[in-house]
């Protein structure tokens, strides 16, 4: 059994930023990947990261932009240290190494991003969470992180009340390996993989949300999912709000721009949540083609294009046959962005289990609330991925994580049990993973998206119901050990499906509009009932999703007091 | 508004056809890898990838064909396989390319088989799958990381990343090194990535130890062992060109007096030999003076391949010299416009299909 003072699951910013802190505190710190480090889904991550840097702006004014953006469900504690602690964050991937564009005087550049008051977006071209993630990967060779890399999160261990671990898989051989810590964090993203148009890489299955609410540690915002307005209208394929940033309009089948008419001061860069909904509408009017509206840059002009959005219009050729130099790109509302997560307090701690931490897409610290700002998330990650480590090695140091929590046997046992299981059904006499995942998947994003009411609701329910059935008899084709893809993709499934029960139920469970959660039936925000998350985490006898309620974590400050939205 | 709507290809072929993929399948016993080919019939349309038909066969046929994958997105440098002759990335791939040909972007039209293997010069570990960590080896050793020294400057402008944000598109998937001859004659070669990677450090103003970077690359399997075949280029799917990174190294190096190894007074020598015979490519100056990377790289490619007797060429497009005539005006074009590996840098193109 290996033994760490550390332990982080997921190798994206979240995960290698947190290592950062346990590695040059002298713990010795490892860090678990189904994936090569650098394949991790925050190098996707294309526009860039938020921090008033700037001396004419101010943190405050970005931590209200969030507030309003969260559409006040947001923890304020959250979000001001994140808006505060933002610019150092930034500065400090700088100085190790991240190439950020720049202005003639050496500043860092900043632009224009959604739902803000000031162009607070700093960016490395259009491929920034890939510039920033090769900086941390290469701090973590650097100062000698451990890496288990193509090692799968099969189980996250506890010892009583507190976390001691996890049973991993080496993908490569198969073989299973009990890894014991005093801290434990996970950092292993969303699962947008559960909506079938999504802009996200197939590994977003949510793995460690779910094992953490299987081991006794509440999710929270479950039923908040992000549609990016500008997915691509084939593949999903994301293309970044940092086009809009740069001034590109959003316009309908007939070359008409449209945003006046639902948000008259931002436009085109009003919040994500009112753009989708927005660009839907104009859909269901009957006023895109073939379920798309248009993103047009052309009159941005080729030389801006090519120097501030190549990555983008290469995308556009690539995936969709379009050069935007000269056509409008074909885009529609696409599943993004899961702001629910871990539910953890400013520091990263879990709510409900001791020696557990989580930071980036999988923890719930809730800085997005109900909807989150574009070039947020990469602001999450690093601060958050920071002070969670911070308060790690703290925990190891100082306080009760001074202690070894023990690992037990069974673990290891009952989790090879449920390898063997899979494996030894024979494969004509059950469901195959592909036939689960597509109806799975197809009806949550019919009746689960942008727009939700209890009909639809009703119906992802039972799509629910039927593919927890199916997977209670899924066949896998591969029954070998060395890197059986087969059975990773059947448990990464099973993850996505818990996540969808949790979703579906906490959509039906709010009877009001909010953010990303609009439902028809309810159209009003219910302020006087709402203000507050619904957790979600299963119960160890049923198995089943139990919802809670935790508060909203507030601050004194009146600016942040509910008003209506507008953009 | 007309242009509004998304006009469809002039030369799309019908829709909903069938291909054969023909992958071939590997197994590891001990040290023992068994591999055999097997056929697919794969349907298809104007829109499908490699790894969108590749994840069809997993989801219908069968579940146990293994490669890996991720974004989909040409992002994440998970997908690099061997298709059709070159490594590429799967997602980035379309199937439509391979069978018809499409010379935007360098593909050579393949017909009704699409013929999938794993990336080359590295160990197979199941189908294909390749063990990454030779490749991620050389890059570690490289001391992957701005470090602090007497060299770091202090201030940076608008343009000071110019050369940095080229290599710095890598995504590590490993084509180029699979593509790599020089490899294949010496396996310790720390190959073009590691390479473009070190160039990335050394092209930085904040990185304080240029100069021992610099005489660690000019050693054996660094720099000078490239020979300048220009696959590398050909196989980047982000347009890196590794090949120029190395290029622009070897010249810093020489500039910062690492003249003793065999390699920088080779090339020193052979000034002369190209301007006369159109045989050997300088390639200090060969590289960057003539506008598209990638028709340079073509060049190079076809030099060398010239040189060594390799027919037929591997290229699908014929993008070899007229003959001396055009190595000659190469040449003077170079002596005219130097090479720039200080400044700003071209941008780095779409990459490879």
């Amino acid at each position: 059994m290996a033994q760490h003072d550390i332990l982080i699951v997921g190798a994206g910013l979240a995960g290698l930023r947190a290592a950062f802190e346990g590695v040059t505190a002298g713990l010795d710190t490892a860090v678990v990947s189904k994936i090569h480090p650098l394949r991790s889904h925050s190098c996707a991550a294309q526009g860039g990261v938020n921090a008033a840097i700037n001396p004419k702006d101010d943190w405050h004014d970005h931590a209200y932009d969030t507030v309003k953006g969260a559409d006040y469900v947001g923890d304020q504690d959250s979000i001001d240290m994140m808006c505060a602690e933002a610019p150092q964050a930034v500065l400090d991937l700088d100085a190790m190494g991240c190439p950020f564009s720049r202005e003639e005087d050496g500043t860092i550049s900043q632009r224009a991003f959604g739902g803000q008051n000031f162009p607070r977006t700093a960016y490395a071209a259009d491929r920034t969470g890939h510039a920033m993630l090769h900086t941390l990967w290469e701090q973590a060779i650097k100062y000698g992180v451990k890496i288990y890399d193509e090692y799968y999160l099969m189980k996250l261990t506890t010892d009583k009340d507190r976390a001691s671990g996890a049973i991993v898989m080496d993908i490569k051989d198969g073989k299973l390996h009990q890894i014991n810590a005093k801290a434990v964090c996970v950092a292993t993203g969303g699962y947008g993989r559960l909506f079938a148009s999504n802009t996200n890489a197939m590994t977003n299955t949510g793995d460690g949300i779910a094992h953490a609410m299987r081991a006794g540690a509440p999710a929270a915002d479950l039923e908040f999912v992000q549609f990016h307005p500008t997915g691509l209208k084939s593949s999903g394929i994301l293309i970044s709000e940092g086009v809009r940033g740069e001034g590109a309009y959003l316009v309908d089948k007939n070359g008409q721009r449209f945003m006046q008419k639902y948000a008259p001061n931002k436009l085109e860069l009003a919040s994500r949540d009112v753009v989708s909904r927005s660009m839907t509408l104009e859909i269901m009017a009957g006023n895109g083609v073939d379920g798309a509206v248009f993103l047009d840059v052309r009159h941005l002009g080729r030389e801006l294009i090519l120097e501030r959005l190549p990555q983008i219009r290469q995308l556009a050729i690539d995936f969709e046959g379009v050069d935007p130099i000269d056509e409008p790109i074909p885009v529609r509302p696409t599943c993004h962005y899961t702001m629910g997560g871990i539910r953890v307090n400013k520091l990263g701690q879990s709510i409900g289990l001791k020696g557990l931490f989580a930071a980036g897409e999988a923890a719930c610290v809730s800085v997005h609330g109900a909807n989150r700002l574009g070039a947020n998330s990469l602001l999450e990650t690093i601060v958050f991925g920071k002070i969670t480590g911070k308060d790690m090695v703290d925990f190891v140091k100082n306080r009760e994580g001074k202690e070894r929590p023990a690992s037990s046997p069974e673990d290891l046992a009952q989790v090879s049990r449920q390898i063997a299981e899979i494996k030894a059904r024979p494969v004509n006499e059950g469901v195959k993973q592909a036939v689960i995942r597509k109806e799975l998947t197809e009806a949550l994003q019919v009746d689960c998206s942008v727009f939700r009411d209890a009909q639809r609701l009703d119906r992802a329910w039972k799509a629910i119901e039927k593919a927890k059935a199916h997977y209670a008899r899924i066949v896998v084709d591969d029954k070998s050990d060395a890197f059986n893809t087969d059975v990773i993709t059947a448990l990464e499934l099973g993850n996505l499906i818990l996540l969808g029960e949790a979703t579906v139920k906490a959509a039906i469970e709010r009877t009001e509009s909010r953010g990303a959660h609009a439902r028809d039936d309810f159209p009003k925000r219910d302020d006087a009932n709402w203000i507050t998350h619904i957790t979600s985490v299963v119960d160890p006898q049923s198995g089943e999703v139990v919802l809670g309620r935790d508060a909203v974590r507030t601050v004194d400050n009146p600016a942040y007091a509910p008003q209506e939205r507008k953009y | 508004m007309q242009a509004a709507v998304a006009k469809t290809p002039a030369k799309a072929p019908p829709a909903a056809r069938k291909v054969t993929f023909r992958i071939l399948r590997g197994t590891l016993v001990g040290d023992q890898l068994t591999q055999k080919n097997q056929d697919f019939e794969v349907p298809y349309d104007d829109s499908t990838t490699v790894l969108g038909a590749l994840e069809w066969v997993k989801g219908e046929l069968d579940g146990s064909l293994t490669f890996r994958r991720s974004c989909r997105a040409s992002i994440c440098g998970s997908c690099g396989m061997y298709i059709n002759g070159r490594s590429r990335l799967a997602c980035k791939t379309k199937v439509k390319d391979l069978i018809y040909g499409n010379e935007a972007k360098n593909i050579a039209a393949g017909g009704e088989v699409v013929v999938i293997s794993p990336q080359l010069n590295q160990p197979v570990l199941k189908d294909l799958v390749v063990d990454i960590h030779p490749f991620y080896e050389k890059v570690e050793v490289l001391k992957p990381y701005v470090q602090d020294g007497p060299e770091k400057e202090a201030h940076v402008t608008k343009d000071s990343f110019s050369q940095v944000n080229m290599v710095s598109n890598c995504i590590m998937c490993g084509n180029c090194y699979s593509d790599c001859t020089a490899m294949v004659e010496n396996p310790s070669f720390l190959g073009p990535a590691a390479l473009a990677k070190a160039y990335r450090f050394v092209a930085d103003p904040r990185e304080g130890d240029k100069t021992d970077r610099l005489k660690a690359l000019s050693e054996d399997n660094g720099v000078w062992d490239c020979t300048r075949c220009g696959m590398c280029i050909d196989a980047c799917p982000k347009g890196v060109a590794p090949m120029e990174a190395i290029v622009k190294l070897r010249a810093l190096a020489i500039e910062a007096g690492n003249t003793h190894v065999k390699g920088a007074k080779k090339s020193m020598g052979l000034k002369g030999e190209i301007a006369t015979w159109g045989v050997v490519n300088e390639p200090l100056m060969m590289l960057n003076a003539l506008g598209p990377i990638g028709v340079l790289g073509q060049l190079g490619n076809a030099l060398n391949l010239m040189k060594k007797g390799k027919v037929p060429s591997p290229l699908p497009f014929e993008h070899r010299p007229e003959g001396l005539a055009e190595v000659k005006a190469i040449y003077k074009e170079l002596e005219e416009n130097p090479l720039d590996v200080r400044t700003r840098a071209e941008d780095s193109g779409p990459g490879a299909g």
